[in-house]
């Protein structure tokens, strides 16, 4: 696949459960980060550090910055706007410019939807919303 | 989090909207002169309204309600021979400081101007410039008075000499040391953050509590209701407006002050125009080219991987946020202070103004035009006394200075 600096955003629509959004090639690029369009709903596609996928939304909930440009580091993806670090399952995990010892992160979540490769393709789970 | 209504509340300014209407109670940036030096008359595309602006046969200027059609798109630009001024349209006050065409748009008692740094300055010593945002005005003004940011989106990976920095923001080094503002900015992420309200908006201070007593003061301001005044240099401040073209587009309006030598506007005009396009004043980074976006530079060089230009940065991060924000899904913190107190003086001038009591927003009184400054600047001042040291550090500077800068 080549290689652009953001990928094109993969727009999927469909009723589900199980929604394919593409062969799992799409992530085996440089910087694995795509943009995802599901039934409207905007969401970023990653490959963490331990080779796992997360599929969580596209837009940072702290000021809606936008997280296909987000740094892929620490095992998850973190907003250049101020931050603000999120795992695979879209929990946060990290608000560094916050106070020392605020718990804020914790509360934090984003927008998260399973995904799991079955036979070279990946798939969407619309069932298990979180 | 806050509800849609209140969102939309805020944020938009057609004439018949609330933030609009507190909008038009001040004095707008509208046009650069050097605009009419390109074609006149020129459009002036300003808080929902199609105007043009131009210079009549004796000299003065003259900004009136044009013909548009309906859908016209934002940052349309006719040429002069397309612009037809509105029979029986509007026709707005302007005044012209520094290089920039204020218009006043509202109804009632057109109000004084502060007597701000970059007005009251030589012309020598302010260059003015824009450039084109496509975003709602309150996100763009937002980063404005955020100071937590500039650690992470504008995080420089390496320092460059700061010899190298002319005119451009953060690449100075700090105070009267050999820090390079860049590493301030990336070795103490979390400042502790003070806001004052005061008689033109807030004043803003970012401290960084460095090691052995000392600390790095940062002062900037908002200005009220929709410009900041925040330090570019040890040479100079930079007073911005984010002036909604309509709802969904704006300009940043600048005018950098120089305290002791004259600016280099040449330098200074030719370093702008390699990133715009005239005569919309459009970046040539934006949208459609991922900004420059270069994953390797992510990893490397700068935080957001857009090149060295931190103007780009802030373009990337508040029309990454959707022509509006949905401020519906935001989680502020407490790096956000200055957002929260500003959003609390905007919507109490919405409420003033509601009830009919304009004498309630900031600088409507005969007193706007004795407001002087504001105090801008970035100094490394024991921690101890960081407030003396820095109001110190600004006299300093002031002292020095060809210009009438006393406060």
């Amino acid at each position: 696949m080549k290689d652009t600096p953001i990928p094109r955003t993969i727009v999927i629509e469909g009723t589900g459960p199980w929604l394919r959004l593409g062969p799992v090639e799409m992530l085996e690029i440089v910087r694995p980060v795509v943009p995802v369009e599901l039934n409207g709903q905007r969401l970023v596609l990653f490959r963490d550090d331990d080779g796992k996928m997360g599929l969580i939304g596209r837009q940072c909930p702290h000021r809606g910055a936008d997280l296909c440009y987000g740094r892929l580091e620490d095992n998850g993806l973190r907003c250049p706007f101020h931050g603000w670090h999120f795992d695979r399952t879209g929990q946060c995990v990290e608000q560094p410019a916050e106070p020392e010892g605020s718990q804020m992160w914790k509360a934090i979540k984003v927008p998260m939807i399973p995904v799991q490769v079955r036979d070279g393709v990946i798939w969407a789970n619309l069932g298990e919303v979180s | 989090m806050i509800s849609q209504q209140l969102n939309d509340s805020i944020t938009r300014v057609g004439p018949d909207s609330a933030a609009g209407a507190v909008l038009r109670c001040y004095w707008q940036p509208a046009a650069l002169i050097e605009e009419l030096e390109y074609q006149n008359p020129a459009p002036v595309n300003l808080l929902g309204e199609r105007l043009a602006l131009w210079r009549d046969d004796t000299g003065s200027f003259v900004l009136a309600a044009r013909k548009a059609e309906a859908g016209e798109p934002s940052v349309y630009h006719p040429g002069p021979e397309q612009i037809e001024a509105e029979p029986g349209g509007a026709v707005y006050p302007v005044v012209e400081k520094k290089g920039v065409v204020f218009a006043y748009l509202g109804d009632g008692p057109v109000p004084e101007f502060p007597n701000l740094d970059c007005f009251r300055a030589d012309d020598s010593h302010v260059f003015a410039f824009k450039g084109l945002w496509e975003c709602n005005w309150l996100q763009a003004l937002e980063i404005g008075i955020d100071p937590a940011h500039a650690s992470f989106l504008h995080r420089f990976l390496e320092d460059e000499d700061p010899d190298e920095g002319y005119g451009k923001q953060f690449r100075d080094q700090v105070a009267n040391t050999n820090i390079p503002m860049t590493r301030v900015l990336r070795e103490f992420p979390r400042p502790q953050i003070e806001v004052d309200e005061t008689n033109y908006g807030l004043k803003i201070t970012a401290l960084r509590h460095l090691e052995n007593g000392q600390t790095h003061v940062r002062v900037t301001n908002q200005i009220f209701p929709e410009a900041i005044c925040i330090p570019m240099s040890r040479e100079m401040t930079i007073t911005q407006w984010h002036v909604p073209v309509d709802d969904e587009t704006c300009y940043w309006m600048t005018m950098f002050t120089s305290f002791r030598d004259p600016v280099n506007k040449a330098l200074m005009r030719e370093q702008r125009l390699e990133e715009h396009v005239l005569p919309t004043y459009a970046p040539l980074k934006h949208k459609g080219n991922h900004y420059g976006y270069d994953p390797k530079e992510q990893e490397s060089v700068t935080y957001t991987g857009m090149g060295l230009d931190i103007n780009v940065h802030d373009q990337w991060a508040v029309e990454g946020m959707g022509a509006i924000q949905d401020r519906t899904q935001e989680h502020l913190g407490r790096s956000d202070v200055a957002i929260i107190r500003y959003r609390r003086m905007l919507r109490e001038a919405i409420a003033a103004l509601d009830r009919g009591d304009r004498d309630a927003l900031p600088m409507q009184g005969e007193e706007t035009s004795g407001i002087i400054g504001p105090l801008s600047n970035d100094t490394i001042a024991p921690t101890a006394n960081w407030s003396g040291a820095s109001r110190e550090a600004d006299l300093e500077r002031r002292s020095g200075c060809p210009w009438d800068a006393s406060v």
